[in-house]
């Protein structure tokens, strides 16, 4: 396993801090230039040391949902040469803008990240992510193309598409999600496929997966797993890089973090479009102050979940307020209802009260099926919708 | 790392110049300042030497504090100046102002042979004047006057001042060489196109502040910086 940037993943720590100072300033003075919202709210405060960040305000994920779409960029919209969408709180749109050389950075942490997995320029890279919700397809094929990988960015359309893919192609590094890594575990099974047969050497897990899991994975595939970690509001992929000891090393050169009351606190220090100062994730997490076997002074993030209401269906991210309004428009007053996930399914449960009940057995299974349409179309979820007593 | 300044705040009377600046640099380098007139480039270099006091933060050379040390003192940290302007000796000649340039340096002598190999056209003007050198040949004086006192960082203010942009290629070049060298070059310069093309990391300073910093090459692609330094289309021109 190598380290693809000795200078900045094995930074003295002291060097690091001085390098975060100068970067934190000149942070601060853009955003005081060219962001309203910044230079009103931090217009008089001086930072001297890193401890002074203290002082500063937090944004928050709602503030960047006020600021939708551009309110909170730092260039002009003609300096922007990508923007994807995010989701946000309560499932609101977030927007993310890169200018030129937040893409360039893009490529050079994903492949930090990719170089600590192992891969290497004779590798042939899948990037399979199941499109939908998760950006982060982009950064991966950037940051393969640094590493001077041949990358296959392609979805293949059902699961044996993608059995025909790993025969005929002879990838040997597969990015992808853990649901479609098991998906893929088990078409291999059900084949009756040797996954020894095919040539992957390692898969490449789009968020952090830990025990039993990875174990799963990693014997029923016969590879490699590495994990990523990455904030979608920050950086995702590039922002940590998992070590070969298994422990996430934030890219602290680019991204300052603290940890307040257990929730991680993200500066972003070298982020052209859309530089975040002091951005709440809303995710817990633990930094043991411990050094590495691995040589990266990068501080040590253990992932601990999220803080706020959100949730995964399978790999799609939700938030309860969603549920809420898929159903109020369907229900004429407020129902009570709990919410499951089994698998890659919601399972919503609504309590059967007589404004909804029916004798007709036809307009409740009508009822029904027209809420589940609409979290498939609106939520992109497969439900199952039950009404209980 | 050979400099390192930590929120540095210095000015003139009661005028602040330098609001809080920090950067550093490490050995080998070349390090770009750049900044428009007034930003106060030439204040933290005066700073940085001890020409200024600052009024508050920290200048460390090699990783001790200079604060309070008088500016002779720098010469002796092995920290060199090259002044705006040049300012070589004019009524003294090539010789002399190399010579004096390694008035600390035991070696000078031996020194001068490498100084007029690196600088071959000072070597065909040794016993000339410098005043009637051409303004690109005094530069290059400045320089091995500088290197004379075997510098370990070297402190450019604005080399390309009053130059034709053919002998500004020509210092440039110089200056790059002399990192291949070894040396390690803090250059502070309003062309930043020039100044970007041969440096390793770069800082933007704008009224005081320092409002950018990062690689050379990510700077040169850096819209504020191509808006502000380089002037719309600057590539299409210097193809």
């Amino acid at each position: 396993m190598s380290i693809f940037d000795r200078n900045s993943e094995t930074m003295p720590r002291a060097t690091l801090e001085q390098l975060q100072l100068e970067r934190l300033q000149a942070l601060l003075a853009r955003l005081k230039r060219n962001v309203r919202r910044y230079r009103e709210r931090i217009a008089d405060l001086r930072l001297e040391s890193l401890a002074d960040l203290a002082k500063f305000p937090f944004t928050t994920p709602e503030d960047v949902a006020d600021s939708f779409p551009y309110g909170l960029f730092s260039f002009p919209l003609r300096e922007i040469i990508r923007l994807h969408s995010i989701m946000g709180p309560k499932g609101s749109t977030l927007v993310v803008g890169h200018t030129r050389n937040d893409l360039v950075h893009w490529g050079r942490l994903a492949a930090r990240q990719f170089a600590a997995s192992g891969m290497t320029p004779n590798d042939v890279v899948q990037v399979a992510l199941s499109g939908g919700l998760y950006r982060g397809a982009l950064g991966y094929a950037l940051g393969a193309e640094q590493i001077e990988a041949s990358v296959i960015e392609e979805e293949p359309h059902c699961i044996e598409a993608q059995l025909n893919l790993l025969e005929n192609y002879r990838p040997t590094v597969l990015v992808t999600t853990p649901t479609n890594a098991l998906a893929l575990m088990n078409a291999m099974a059900h084949h009756r496929k040797d996954p020894q047969s095919f040539h992957l050497r390692t898969v490449f897990l789009s968020r952090p997966v830990a025990g039993e899991l990875w174990n799963e994975i990693r014997a029923g595939l016969q590879v490699n797993v590495s994990c990523n970690f990455g904030i979608d509001e920050i950086l995702d992929p590039g922002f940590s890089v998992q070590c070969e000891a298994g422990r996430f090393h934030v890219n602290e050169d680019q991204f300052l973090v603290e940890v307040e009351d257990g929730e991680l606190i993200v500066t972003t220090l070298a982020r052209e479009a859309m530089p975040l100062l002091r951005y709440r994730t809303r995710l817990a997490c633990e930094t043991p102050r411990e050094k590495c076997s691995c040589g990266r002074t990068g501080t040590v993030i253990m992932p601990k979940g999220r803080l706020d209401n959100r949730f995964r269906v399978g790999e799609t991210p939700l938030y309860e307020e969603q549920i809420a309004q898929v159903l109020r428009s369907h229900l004429k007053e407020e129902h009570p209802y709990n919410h499951t996930v089994a698998g890659d399914k919601l399972v919503v449960s609504i309590q059967m009260t007589p404004a909804i009940f029916s004798d007709m057995i036809w307009q409740l299974e009508d009822f029904r099926r027209r809420m589940v349409t609409d979290f498939l179309d609106r939520l992109g979820v497969v439900a199952e919708v039950r009404f209980v007593y | 790392m050979i400099l390192q300044v930590k929120n540095l705040r210095c000015g003139y009377g009661s005028l602040e110049v330098v609001h809080g600046v920090s950067l550093h640099v490490r050995q080998g380098e070349i390090v770009g300042l750049l900044g428009g007139n007034g930003a106060g480039k030439t204040s933290l270099l005066k700073a940085v030497v001890g020409l200024l006091s600052p009024w508050h933060g920290e200048v460390m050379l090699n990783g001790r504090p200079t604060k309070g040390q008088p500016a002779w003192r720098s010469v002796s940290n092995s920290v060199v100046l090259v002044p705006e302007s040049r300012k070589v000796f004019a009524d003294m000649t090539v010789r002399e102002n190399l010579i004096l340039g390694g008035y600390h340096n035991p070696d000078r002598k031996m020194d001068l042979d490498v100084v007029l190999e690196l600088f071959p056209r000072l070597g065909e003007r040794l016993g000339q004047l410098a005043g009637t050198l051409s303004g690109g040949e005094q530069q290059m004086l400045a320089l091995g006057r500088a290197l004379m006192a075997r510098p370990r960082l070297l402190l450019l203010d604005e080399p390309s001042m009053g130059l034709a942009p053919l002998m500004v290629k020509e210092v440039f070049s110089e200056i790059k060489k002399l990192r291949d060298l070894g040396a390690t070059v803090l250059l502070v310069e309003q062309n930043a196109a020039a100044t970007l093309r041969i440096a390793d990391r770069a800082y933007v300073l704008e009224t005081g502040e320092i409002t950018l910093e990062g690689p050379a090459g990510d700077l040169l692609h850096n819209p504020e910086v191509k808006r502000a330094y380089l002037g719309k289309g600057h590539k299409e021109v210097e193809e």
